[in-house]
């Protein structure tokens, strides 16, 4: 009788950690998708920036920070990046508040797209950091700890540009 | 020095109203030149009205926080501010432009853009960050070649200079009041002498950074406390301390003092209070204002070894290095140099002998034959006609 009692605790006990494991894993797999929307969604804003600097009128130094930070966020690994999507966040709502302002002219489609790609990536932004903060919540746990429940995978970063967007 | 009198317009690119280097720079240039009976006007982006005290500010807008280069810069530019500061060039008939960090998008750039003329534009900063810069220098440079004579703060901001557009400048240093600085020490030097205190060793800073080193000095603190017991460690500068303290053993904490920001005047009274200055910084630095202005004031530095450091302190052996990132001879180099007295003191003559070379007297004239030379075969600074063409000949 105990011993059915010991191997049914045993049994529950390991389905408990394969359903945690896997809980895990689940969450680590929508962070790797939310970051991959996320970055697509960067992309296309440096893009966009490029576009900007091409057809609008602009200062000298306006262009320059909008084409430096385009570049870097074009070419350079996520992590050396953060310095040049937050000088793309802070120009380019400075820039749709100088345009709403009547202060530059852009011409209507790239301003709505502007504003829109804005709304996806605030939005992105937010889902994604929701993500982390449940994968960082559920790794501190003890058992998961413990038992190595997330195994090689890295813990994902919070980058300040995410942080300010918000 | 110039026989009339000149009017003289300084372009400060970063927000002023959290000095930093060069905002501090275009001041005192500002001040000793209007001393001298010259018309000086400063053009800076300001974030409150209110902070405007000084009759030659004027405000181009409010600055934008960009970062760069492990900081975050507060720049200024957009249609408003490319407005203000060509009106303000119209309205002001300078005899010369001076525009700080003019490859910096901000309104130092866009002055360069709106202006002809006798112009000078200073170089203060030494970029690793090379790729990002390289993307754009072909837009940088026709506005670098707009410039009648070029400054650079140091040979590091010269190699810059030269690596990312190809052109030469002079250096000129940065500088300082060697008088204040040499007074405060005389002052604080009779009061030292005469109380027996603990052996203070000082470092000032944006301490959070991790590029200005002060996770090293901490690190190499326990080994020195191990050989002088009453060593303190006073930390001045802008930023949290607990960040620092809540990371420290409680034994080591003791000999840690923070300060919190100093103004100018607290800075030369600390300078003259501690005993040894340190700058274990791991790089970014153009400079070192603070080096010059620690020898000026008669305390020995110890500082690490890269480029700008050892080009400052080579000259007059009026400082030591140490091996960058390397706290075991950081600890070594402390010991060593606070255990010799004599050393120190000789360290500290030849740093006032050597820091003479900073002084205004010398630094302001040295820019105004710069300004002389710009101004050969010019006439007075005017709006430039055809500069709305940024965008010309700029697309393939």
């Amino acid at each position: 009788m105990n011993f059915i009692l010991v191997a049914l605790v045993v049994l529950i006990f390991a389905w408990y950690l394969s359903f945690s494991a896997s809980r895990l894993d689940r969450l680590h797999h929508r962070v790797e998708t939310s970051w991959e929307h996320l970055d697509a969604l960067l992309q296309r804003r440096a893009a966009l920036a490029l576009e900007i600097s091409h057809q609008v009128d602009l200062d000298p130094a306006t262009d320059l920070i909008l084409r430096q930070s385009a570049y870097v966020s074009r070419e350079e690994a996520i992590v050396d990046r953060n310095d040049a999507e937050r000088s793309l966040s802070e120009s380019l709502t400075f820039l749709r508040d100088s345009a709403h302002n009547g202060e530059v002219s852009i011409s209507v489609p790239l301003l709505d797209e502007l504003t829109n790609l804005t709304e996806k990536i605030n939005l992105a932004i937010a889902i994604h950091l929701e993500g982390v903060k449940s994968v960082a919540k559920l790794r501190s746990k003890f058992i998961y700890r413990l038992f190595h429940l997330a195994g090689k995978a890295k813990l994902p970063r919070i980058y300040s540009f995410e942080e300010d967007s918000l | 020095m110039s026989e009339r009198t000149l009017r003289i317009g300084l372009v400060c690119p970063y927000g002023w109203d959290i000095p930093g280097g060069v905002q501090i720079h275009i001041r005192e240039l500002a001040e000793h030149f209007i001393a001298q009976g010259h018309s000086v006007s400063v053009i800076a982006p300001v974030a409150d009205d209110d902070l405007i005290t000084d009759t030659w500010l004027v405000n181009a807008g409010r600055p934008v926080p960009i970062p760069f280069n492990g900081s975050v810069a507060r720049v200024l530019f957009g249609p408003i501010a490319s407005s203000r500061v060509r009106q303000w060039i119209a309205q002001s008939d300078f005899d010369v432009l001076h525009l700080h960090e003019p490859g910096i998008p901000s309104i130092s750039l866009l002055a360069c853009w709106a202006a002809e003329g006798a112009m000078v534009g200073t170089f203060h900063a030494s970029t690793p960050k090379m790729r990002a810069i390289a993307s754009v220098s072909p837009l940088i440079e026709p506005m670098i070649e707009k410039l009648s004579a070029r400054i650079a703060v140091s040979e590091m901001a010269q190699a810059t200079l030269n690596n990312l557009y190809g052109t030469e400048a002079v250096v000129i240093p940065n500088g300082i009041d060697c008088e204040k600085f040499g007074r405060a020490y005389r002052e604080a030097k009779d009061k030292r002498d005469s109380r027996k205190n603990p052996t203070r060793i000082g470092f000032l800073g944006r301490f959070e950074e991790t590029r200005k080193g002060l996770p090293l000095l901490i690190e190499a603190l326990p080994k020195v406390i191990k050989v002088i017991p009453d060593l303190e460690l006073v930390v001045a500068g802008p930023g949290d301390p607990e960040k620092i303290l809540a990371r420290l053993d409680p034994t080591l904490a003791r000999h840690v003092k923070f300060l919190g920001r100093l103004s100018e005047i607290e800075k030369v009274d600390f300078l003259a209070s501690i005993d040894l200055y340190l700058a274990p910084n791991t790089g970014g630095e153009s400079f070192g204002i603070i080096l010059a202005e620690a020898m000026a004031s008669g305390t020995p530095v110890l500082a690490s070894d890269i480029p700008a450091f050892v080009d400052l302190l080579a000259v007059g052996d009026c400082g030591e290095t140490f091996t960058s990132e390397d706290p075991v001879a950081l600890a070594r180099s402390i010991i060593q140099l606070l255990k010799n007295p004599t050393r120190l003191q000789q360290l500290a003559e030849n740093g006032v002998d050597s820091a003479i070379r900073f002084d205004w007297g010398s630094v302001a004239s040295q820019i105004m034959s710069v300004y002389e030379v710009a101004m050969t075969g010019q006439g007075k600074v005017a709006v430039g006609s055809e500069n709305a063409s940024w965008k010309k000949g700029r697309d393939r």
